[in-house]
């Protein structure tokens, strides 16, 4: 008794087992309350119900274009600097080419790797044309390392309207951005016709 | 006859099961992944989360994480593999009992991720122990592993326990077992395991 009482007094008031005791508490308050109260069920069953995710969520990279054709719309310029700058080396892009193998300012090849990408959304804020964003899709997975996870132009190119959906806020902002762009081009034009 | 899945689900709407000894010894295998305990970077953070009551892990027989890998099924390689910790990695694989699976999470565990230029770093566990399911990401998200587990579980029920094309676990002629790569002064050796991966100059990288 002498020695249980002494016990007590060193772990400061504290049994035994008292905090196990505590935890089964918690656990029996919440299953007997998750009869009464559903916001005591914390599990979102993943595959039929998936989480909201916040806006400045991102995954992967992707390739934006306006209108409707992915070819014709494409702001890409094949200008490399994601590729210079991206950390992990992730992105390869390589220029079409015209008959004398002239470079055009256009991807023939925009690769990314994702079983390197990090994340880091370097990529996008290097892009002087808007063209890169990051994407929130997440659940993929594959049974092989190379091909399945580098993804090519076609899979990476999606429509304006998408990122809109995705995230309202940075994409009123980059339409902002190309909008003024666009009327300070006319706007040389302009002057330059005056001139 | 039993084979054919499409003839099996139009029986079962009328009431009548049909199954294989294999499909049955899938079933209860994909649905009772038991994970190797350990983790090797930032990505095990996300492996605990998707333990956690909000992603429940638990949901698809996975719950329980093993200390043992005498009694793990699942190995969850969730980080940077160093060239310090592969021998070790390698290692609790060779331990594992048969069946056994491999799960790459994330980036560094697939392919070095960010560290892949770097001197001290393995360029995907890949190169090592045979994988079964790469989860890309840095890091996944705690639902990206639970898509992984369920691809795994997909994969496990679709696999042949006789016959050509079955399963590594039920092939004599397939190791179970691969050499313990050591330190080498300027890198480890062998540098990969020849007998499941081959660099791109010799065929490889597809």
């Amino acid at each position: 008794m002498e020695r249980m009482a002494s016990h007590y007094r060193k772990s400061g008031g504290r049994w035994l087992g008292s905090g196990i005791l505590r935890g089964m508490g918690v656990t029996l308050k919440n299953w007997i309350g998750s009869y009464f109260d559903p916001s005591r069920l914390v599990t979102v069953c993943y595959p039929g119900e998936r989480l909201p995710l916040p806006e400045n969520s991102r995954s992967f990279p992707f390739l934006i274009y306006d209108g409707d054709d992915p070819e014709a719309g494409l702001r890409c310029v094949a200008c490399r600097i994601c590729e210079k700058e991206c950390p992990p080396e992730c992105i390869h892009i390589e220029n079409e080419r015209d008959e004398n193998g002239k470079p055009r300012k256009r991807p023939a090849v925009f690769d990314i790797d994702i079983s390197v990408c990090m994340s880091c959304q370097i990529c996008v804020e290097v892009c002087p044309f808007d063209a890169i964003e990051m994407d929130q899709i997440y659940a993929i997975s594959t049974n092989a390392r190379f091909e399945p996870l580098r993804l090519h132009k076609e899979q990476l190119l999606k429509p304006n309207e998408y990122f809109r959906e995705l995230s309202p806020t940075r994409s009123a902002a980059a339409d902002a951005r190309r909008e003024a762009e666009r009327a300070k081009q006319a706007k040389k034009k302009e002057a330059g016709k005056k001139g | 006859m039993t084979e054919d899945k499409q003839l099996q689900d139009e029986l079962a709407l009328y009431g009548v099961h049909l199954t294989l000894l294999e499909q049955v010894y899938n079933w209860g295998r994909s649905n009772s992944l038991w994970p190797l305990q350990f983790g090797l970077a930032c990505c095990a953070i996300e492996m605990i989360a998707s333990v956690t009551a909000r992603y429940d892990l638990g949901r698809f027989g996975s719950e329980i994480f093993r200390p043992s890998p005498r009694q793990a099924d699942l190995m969850i390689v969730s980080g940077t593999v160093t060239k310090k910790m592969a021998p070790q990695v390698v290692r609790l694989y060779n331990q594992m009992a048969e069946p056994k699976y491999v799960l790459a999470m994330g980036a560094c565990a697939i392919s070095g991720g960010p560290f892949k230029g770097g001197y001290n770093v393995v360029k995907g566990i890949d190169r090592y122990i045979p994988v079964d399911i790469f989860v890309p990401g840095c890091p996944p998200r705690p639902e990206a592993l639970l898509n992984g587990i369920i691809h795994l579980q997909e994969t496990i029920r679709r696999q042949k326990l006789s016959g050509p094309g079955k399963a590594r676990h039920a092939d004599r002629d397939q190791p179970s077992e691969y050499a313990i790569p050591e330190e080498g002064g300027r890198d480890l050796v062998p540098q990969y395991n020849a007998e499941t991966w081959r660099p791109s100059w010799q065929g490889g990288g597809k």
